[in-house]
């Protein structure tokens, strides 16, 4: 078997991409064009080079491009409108979530995927969202100050898929866990 | 509420839209045709000669397009820190060695058309090694009959390189011996920092390429772009002028990227490949093959008066500078410069030896020898003022340097090479001290030593801290202004904003001097060829070295501005002022930037531009006090921070939002460094932990709650008032949690990173700890 | 880098993904299955030349079964982290193992089947599920068979695995009070570095006792402290026979310890490791206790 020829959606367009059997998904977004999505580690650890996976957060360098076959992928390139900002992007702006940028894409994808689910988290369900996005510049402070002003604004993203009830996150268990010491 | 237009807002960063877009911004965000993979073949001994090097099989590879060894390139000695020349730093260096000092030194070089065929190169070039003794332990570096790492005879700049002795350092001020004896009180303490990773998270990365006149052009993330021209320069035995170097957005650098890595082997490649070259560094390499803080082992001796007077303070310190000597005396320098003056003690002596050992160079790094400093002072004043009984703030405000005061030691301890004497015109440590401590709670929350009893202890701490904003006498900047016809103006600096914000912070202090809104000042930074030259972003420069040669053209533009709009306005230029995008004659009469600009263009046939550089004798230091909370688990020795507040003393903060970010992001380092960080060696000088899974940085899961406090002083040295941030805050977190770590459970740790088995042992021999 | 992959199939049964892998196998080559990818691709072997991807296969479910429960291989880990399903079961400690493992990214990504196949010896899944006695449905050529999680582990990144494939993870119901006061109670405990982390050390605790306080069952499973995850068997039998009180517990987590046989890395060193499962399954035991109503 030699190239595979894969069909799926980018930012909701369709594409067909010729990948080798052994091509990681960051590398062809980035040969397709989409810079946005950045290299970081290479091994799943620093999320700089986080995707949208059908609205699921997941790491570009870990997975094989043959996997997105038929899948819809979302990157920083397909999140603002034509001349509009996403509201997290403007809070991060506005908020001085951005320092160096380099992760920023990543922590407005995470960000997005976490306000579609849920409109309203709390601090912590922040903090857990953004848990897998290495920042080495902000200190992590403004960009979840930025996330929860874009969801304060109520249009930080369209209503949500999943019902917000029993959902418990990590950081409310471990924050059960704590206060039963 | 600042009485500025621009300066004092927390204006949206200028280069914001496209960084929050992911459009094109950073290194690798190019396509190139015909390019081509550069990959490095480290070595993978701590200490070996190349005893035979044989790259046939890797040129006859097809796709292979370039392979260099040492016996391919100039032999040229130099230092790859990014300092002003004469650079205060050995000459060791080679772009290609035939001896090979740590794992990870540069063995061969190859370019080709894949990373996988570059892969592949590598792997097909054959290397006989002499494997030699390894030094790793830094402590024993100079013993007789250590191997000596630099044996070659062209280096330069080695103190005693038979003894593995890169630098060293001795400063007196007055007589600490005779200060000692006027003592009541004596104490004597050890401590020992680590080797820490910058882990930007963009790793090194550069392309380079011939354009279509034959230049090389040098593509890359770095801090020190003019640095980068000198040094490819030498190295290639090319003139400068046959070299650009631009530097696009930058995904962090922390000191990592002051410093020319791997930018000379990649122009290498593409000059014997006539293509262009990318070499990026994986994460892996980032961790052997970049640079490293120094590790230290500090023994500090202090004698103070019953009523906490400092009398004498003796810092010694050996360091680690890893296998090149890049900002080994610079680095160590400031541990004593920038750290024994923060207290007026008029006995002041510093003794400091940096070895070499054959592990991952070390270099700058964000505090640049200060957090080392501080950790070991703040501790240890810590200790003094708890074994006096006072009060630890008291203590500090008591012998803390004034407004007013000169330290004197800057004098003798400049950065590498002797320093200009430094009066502290600005200092805001006590309002930070108060203002710190009220935001944390401190008067409340303090166990003072009546510490309540449980599974998980709570405690509290605090440190102070200083640095320079700039070197004295050495940093210096250019900056230039052109008017265009809608009354905007093309900013041309060199300065480097490594995602510091520093071309909003400039651009801002460029409105704010020529009367017009931010969106009117189109800022372009570090480029060789077009804009003029900066030292670079490091030394806390920015802001008041390059902010300063920005304020100064501005106001020759201003004033260049002013005599066209005074034949409009029919009035004296000296009358004139310029605000809101306007020129306003005294009675109220105005004509807008945009006519003046048509008016010189069209009609006087001039083009309004302007340029300045700028420089300062002196480097007034930002102050920092720090306020941590902690939380032990006696059971597991984990310490979780559950609130830091920082209080720094910038003096006038250009953009408050950006400020608060470094302070922010600076925190988030230091904690790193104090709970988490280290870069583990094995017995083969291998690093263990190089990747992020295993060398563990703070995530959005682990910060604390974080209170940053803007102290405002007015800085005379600083346009309009400013100082700097960037590094200071730091310094104080480590010895505030260790102080914190005390106050909560009685033991204290004098060795970073700080080790919950460490925290168990100490919880459970406690003499030996106290 | 996978630059020397020759293929990578994706099959959608179990059936044609046995298949596949046997006859790549045949025509030589090294290859493996392969589902989130998060473990498999960190570690990088070049040697690689076929993968057989497993996430076309109809393996991501979670339910109940009868009176047990059945996880199908490829159910992600944030599949099982929110399955409602098992936010009953032994109060949630799958769950809740399933929610510290890695970041939000990975947990979209990582597979039960994968994360065990991985066989890491600090897999948060195992201690759990060997709390619950959990059995493995292993597919191969010949056949289909079973055997329970702690005889699928032969040690570090090594399982019984022969070409063949884990399709499903079967729990069986979990002991049940016999009428009046008694009860089951559950817990698991991990420690990290910082907030995400590959464990120090994490540990799971099963415990019921009978209406006036005495252990009828007790399991206590242990992970990063061995080549691959394990039973503290003899701390378990210290505990069963005996009314079930702190100073059981304190007993049983000491003995505990004492059956590990932990290693120095970066995480930590052995004797650390070795005190800490103490204090893990110390803490394991203690919400068992005050679940059940005990005091501390």
């Amino acid at each position: 078997m030699s190239d595979l020829v894969i069909h799926l959606r980018v930012n909701g367009e369709p594409r067909r991409w010729t990948v080798a059997p052994g091509d990681l998904l960051l590398d062809v977004l980035r040969r397709e064009g989409y810079w946005g999505v950045k290299r970081g580690c290479e091994t799943g650890e620093c999320g700089a080079c986080a995707v949208l996976l059908d609205g699921e957060p997941v790491n570009s360098c870990l997975m094989f491009a043959a996997q997105a076959e038929g899948r819809g992928l979302t990157t920083i390139e397909g999140i603002a409108e034509r001349d509009r900002l996403d509201p997290i992007q403007e809070a991060f702006l506005e908020h001085g979530g951005v320092q160096c940028g380099y992760c920023t894409p990543a922590m407005v994808l995470c960000a997005k995927a976490l306000l579609e689910r849920s409109a309203h988290p709390t601090e912590a369900e922040v903090r857990e969202a953004l848990g897998g996005v290495f920042c080495r510049c902000t200190g992590y402070k403004k960009p979840v100050e930025a996330v929860l002003a874009a969801a304060s604004t109520g249009r930080g993203g369209r209503a949500p898929v999943r019902a917000a009830a029993a959902r418990p996150s990590r950081a409310a268990a471990r924050a059960r866990k704590e206060a039963g010491r | 509420m600042s009485a500025h237009r621009v300066v004092g807002r927390r204006a949206r960063k200028v280069d914001g839209l496209k960084l929050v877009t992911g459009r094109t911004a950073f290194t690798d965000d190019i396509d190139l045709p015909g390019l081509l993979i550069g990959k490095i073949l480290p070595s993978p001994h701590a200490h070996a000669r190349i005893k035979r090097i044989d790259t046939r099989r890797a040129k006859a590879l097809p796709g292979v397009h370039a392979v260099l060894t040492y016996q391919d390139v100039p032999r040229v000695p130099h230092t790859t820190a990014g300092q002003a020349w004469p650079e205060p730093s050995p000459y060791d260096t080679y772009l290609l060695d035939s001896k090979v000092r740590h794992v990870g030194d540069r063995v061969a070089a190859v370019a080709a058309e894949t990373r996988a065929i570059a892969e592949e190169a590598l792997r097909r070039i054959e290397v006989d090694y002499e494997v030699l003794p390894a030094v790793l332990d830094m402590e024993h570096a100079m013993d007789k009959g250590a191997a000596v790492i630099h044996d070659e005879p062209d280096s330069t700049g080695i103190d005693d390189a038979a003894r593995n002795l890169a630098g060293e350092i001795h400063r007196e001020l007055g007589s600490a011996e005779q200060g000692f004896r006027q003592a009541d009180l004596i104490v004597e303490r050890e401590y020992r920092t680590p080797r820490q990773q910058h882990a930007a998270i963009e790793p090194h990365i550069v392309i380079c390429w011939l354009d279509a006149d034959d230049r090389l052009v040098i593509r890359t993330s770095t801090q020190i772009p003019f640095h980068v021209r000198r040094q490819v320069a030498m190295i290639l035995q090319i003139p400068v002028s046959r070299i650009r170097v631009i530097k696009p957005r930058i995904g962090g650098g922390f000191g990592g990227k002051q410093e020319m890595v791997i930018e000379d082997i990649c122009a290498a490649l593409a000059l014997a490949a006539r293509r262009p070259v990318k070499l990026e560094y994986t994460r892996h390499e980032e961790f052997f093959m970049a640079r490293t803080r120094h590790p230290q082992v500090l023994r500090l001796k202090m004698g103070v008066k019953k009523d906490g007077t400092i009398v004498a303070h003796h810092m010694k310190v050996l360091a680690a500078t890893g296998a090149y000597g890049g900002h080994c005396t610079t680095v160590q320098g400031n541990t004593g410069s920038k750290v024994l003056p923060l207290y007026r003690a008029p006995n002041l002596k510093f003794d400091c030896d940096v070895v070499y050992v054959n592990a991952p160079p070390a270099g700058a790094f964000r505090g640049y020898g200060c957090p080392q400093g501080f950790f070991a002072q703040e501790s240890l004043v810590d200790e003094i003022a708890h074994q006096l009984g006072m009060d630890p703030i008291a203590f500090r405000l008591k012998n803390a340097i004034r407004q007013g005061d000169t330290d004197e030691l800057s004098a003798q301890l400049g950065e590498g090479r002797k320093g200009l004497p430094r009066l502290i015109r600005s200092c805001g440590l006590p309002q930070c001290l108060a203002r710190g401590a009220e935001a944390f709670g401190w008067k409340t929350r303090r166990t003072g030593g009546r510490r309540r009893p449980g599974r998980v202890l709570h405690g509290v701490g605090l440190a102070c801290s200083m640095q320079g904003s700039g070197i004295a006498g050495v940093d210096f900047a250019g900056a230039f202004f052109k008017l265009n016809e809608d009354g905007s103006f093309n900013l041309q600096v060199g300065a480097t904003d490594l995602g510091t914000g520093s071309d909003t912070v400039l651009a801002q202090i460029a409105a704010e001097t020529l009367g017009v809104s931010l969106d009117k000042i189109l800022i372009y930074s570090s480029d060789t060829d077009f804009t003029p030259f900066d030292v670079g972003a490091y030394a806390s420069s920015t802001t008041i070295i390059s902010g300063g040669a920005v304020k100064k053209a501005a106001e020759k533009t201003r004033d260049a501005v002013c005599c066209f709009a005074a034949k409009l306005l029919d009035a004296n230029p000296e009358d004139l002022t310029c605000r809101d995008d306007r020129v306003f004659a005294p009675g109220g009469k105005s004509v807008t930037m945009g006519e003046v600009a048509m008016f010189a263009f069209y009609k006087e046939k001039t083009q309004v531009m302007e340029g300045s550089s700028h420089f300062n004798t002196d480097s007034p230091p930002p102050f920092c006090a720090q306020f941590a909370e902690v939380e032990v688990d006696t059971e597991t020795g984990q310490v979780k921070v559950p609130h830091l507040v920082t209080a720094v003393d910038l003096g006038v903060a250009i953009n408050p939002m950006q400020a608060e970010g470094q302070a922010e992001g600076a925190v988030a380092q230091g904690l790193g460094y104090t709970l988490a960080e280290e870069m583990v060696l094995d017995e083969a000088g291998r690093v263990v932990n190089a990747n992020f899974c295993d060398y563990k940085i703070f995530t959005a899961e682990d910060m604390p709650k974080l209170t940053t406090i803007l102290v405002e002083t007015e800085e005379p040295l600083g346009p309009y008032g400013a100082k700097s941030i960037a590094e200071v805050p730091i310094n104080g977190v480590g010895p505030a949690v260790a102080n914190a770590i005390f106050d909560a459970a009685g033991i204290r740790l004098r060795r970073l990173p700080i080790r919950p088995d460490a925290v168990l042992a100490a919880l459970r021999a406690p003499e030996a700890a106290r | 880098m996978f630059d020397q992959l020759r293929a990578f199939h994706r099959p959608s049964s179990v059936a044609a993904a046995l298949r596949l892998f046997a006859s790549e196998r045949r025509a030589g080559g090294r290859g493996r299955f392969v589902a989130g990818g998060t473990d498999l691709v960190v570690q990088g072997d070049r040697s690689l030349r076929f993968l057989v991807d497993l996430t076309r296969l109809p393996l991501r479910y979670v339910k109940k079964r009868g009176r047990g429960w059945a996880i199908g291989a490829t159910s992600t880990l944030s599949d099982l982290e929110h399955a409602p399903a098992l936010a009953g079961l032994a109060g949630g400690i799958l769950a809740e193992a399933a929610g510290t493992a890695g970041s939000r990214q990975i947990r979209t990504m990582g597979t039960a089947g994968g994360n065990l196949a991985n066989a890491s010896p600090a897999s948060d899944l195992a201690p759990p599920l060997l709390v619950l006695d959990a059995r493995l449905v292993l597919a191969g050529r010949g056949g289909r068979r079973t055997v329970p999680l702690e005889r699928f582990f032969r040690g570090v990144n090594r399982t019984v695995l022969d070409g063949g494939l884990l399709v499903e993870i079967v729990i069986p119901p979990p002991p049940a009070p016999r009428g009046g006061r008694g009860g089951a109670a559950w817990s698991f405990q991990k420690l990290g570095r910082l907030a995400s982390d590959i464990a120090v050390v994490n540990a799971a605790a099963g415990v019921a006792v009978d209406a006036g306080g005495r252990c009828t069952w007790a399991r206590i499973a242990l992970g990063a402290v061995a080549p691959t995850p394990m039973r503290a068997r003899r701390a378990e039998a210290a505990l069963v026979g005996k009314p079930f009180t702190r100073a059981a517990a304190d007993a049983a987590a000491a003995q505990a310890a004492g059956e590990t046989r932990p290693v120095t890395d970066v995480r930590g060193t052995a004797a650390y490791r070795r005190e800490m499962s103490r204090v893990l399954v110390a803490r394991a035991l203690g919400e068992c206790l005050e679940q059940l109503g005990r005091p501390w």
